[in-house]
């Protein structure tokens, strides 16, 4: 008996020529997705197909985390509620003075006739998915479209900066990680208040660029937002100056550091959506 | 001889596969199991692109491609020309591939694997950014090992031993 996949006679196109037609459409959607980004419709399709799916697969692991945290220790969670506690006295502690500063602040602005800076919303997000981060990296959050996100805001998480939205689907959106190749964030060394560039590495790192060799900055330095860019307000914590070398060819040095935030780890961050901003000129 | 066509290989089976490998890679993986995780949607193509040829080829590898671009995020087309390219490539190697037990066959499906992970790296690097490491190289080790598996699995499943006697 012959099987299904072995003709005795050549019907239709051969192995080859079929390849060569696939790889032809292929070409074709690699071009229009890249080139003119005509293909969005089809990457919403699949978004809207898979994100219930998503949804259902992440609950395995909730499971687990669940199970995990039933058998924590009553003493453990004991311990660390106490320890919560004080930590929050303390913080409430610089709630009132950053309330104190804050009016303050905005009667000096008002006396210097600055800008006041944009009010903040925020929308809670979870991690939803991580691709394979070979060329950018990049995670998928459970809000989109309908809870107000859009491309280009920022994300963070309690520590620092995470990364910037990039698309958006209704209910998912994917976010660029600052880590990112390519990835640009506008910094400040908070100690010296110099102005940088940082840029992603891949591998989780970040580089400062352009720092001309006479730069004082040192291993353990932070990086703040400097919110320059308008597009991340100004302060948040970026990164950690690792180490601090100097190219033999190059007028640059090269400074390595480390982001604060949790990339890899965090599985809840938050959007920052700004207000638009109000030009008065 | 006489190939378990008729036990597996009904669209039930295929679909069913298919759909769990998607399923899978839908997991939030993470950290070393993200960098090693198989490519379950290509091991199933080419697996069923082994078997049964006549139903399972060019286009449904090329739609799944697409699939695996959007879990990405990466352009479209780029796993998609990548996993033509290996279905291509079993179909050539088919008669031959047939032949072997599961652990020669794994080792011959290697290269195939490795091959349509450099054409991913080279077409991502043309369109979007230089890759960041050869990191990604490292999920052929897992697809080869899950091709392994699933073939010595269906082996045992149906009656015959892991090796083939002399």
């Amino acid at each position: 008996m012959a099987t299904p996949g072995q003709l005795m006679f050549a019907r239709g196109l051969g192995p080859t020529a079929r390849l060569l037609i696939w790889l032809l459409i292929g070409l074709g959607f690699a071009v229009f997705d890249s080139r003119y980004h005509a293909l969005d419709g089809l990457r919403s399709g699949f978004s809207l197909l898979l994100q219930p799916v998503r949804e259902i697969m992440r609950a395995p692991s909730d499971v687990a985390a669940e199970l995990g945290g039933f058998f924590t220790r009553h003493r453990l969670l004991q311990k660390e509620r106490d320890t919560l506690l004080a930590e929050r006295a303390r913080l409430m502690v610089n709630v009132n003075a950053a309330r104190e500063l804050r009016r303050e602040n905005a009667e000096l602005r008002s006396l210097l006739q600055l800008q006041t800076r944009p009010g903040q919303q925020v929308v809670h997000a979870a991690q939803l998915y991580r691709g394979h981060d070979w060329f950018s990296q990049r995670i998928t959050l459970d809000q989109g479209g309908r809870a107000g996100l859009r491309s280009g805001l920022p994300v963070v998480d309690a520590v620092g900066l995470v990364g910037q939205v990039g698309r958006v689907y209704p209910a998912s959106s994917e976010v660029t990680l600052i880590s990112s190749p390519e990835q640009l964030t506008p910094v400040l060394i908070e100690r010296t208040g110099q102005r940088g560039l940082a840029a992603g590495s891949g591998q989780n790192l970040l580089e400062l660029r352009y720092m001309p060799a006479q730069t004082d900055i040192r291993p353990g330095d932070r990086l703040l937002t400097s919110g320059i860019d308008r597009v991340y307000p100004a302060g948040i914590p970026v990164a950690r100056v690792t180490r601090v070398s100097r190219s033999q060819s190059g007028p640059y040095l090269r400074v390595e550091c480390m982001p604060l935030a949790g990339l890899d780890r965090s599985r809840a961050v938050l959007v920052l959506i700004a207000e638009p901003q109000v030009t008065t000129q | 001889m006489n190939t378990p066509t008729q036990q597996f290989g009904s669209w039930r089976h295929i679909l069913g596969s298919l759909t769990l490998a998607v399923l899978l890679e839908q997991l939030p993986w993470a950290g070393w199991a993200l960098a090693l995780r198989p490519d379950f949607v290509l091991v199933g193509v080419l697996f069923w692109t082994l078997h049964q040829p006549a139903r399972i080829g060019f286009a449904t590898a090329f739609f799944l491609g697409l699939l695996a671009d959007f879990q990405d995020g990466a352009v479209f087309g780029q796993h998609a020309i990548a996993y033509v390219i290996g279905v291509y490539l079993v179909l050539f190697l088919r008669l031959r591939l047939l032949q072997f037990d599961p652990f020669r066959q794994a080792a011959q499906l290697f290269p195939i694997l490795l091959g349509v992970q450099l054409v991913v790296l080279l077409v991502g690097w043309l369109a979007v950014n230089p890759p960041a490491g050869l990191a990604m190289l490292l999920p052929v080790l897992g697809s080869t090992v899950l091709w392994y598996l699933v073939a010595g699995f269906l082996r045992l499943l149906h009656g015959k031993g892991l090796q083939d006697r002399a």
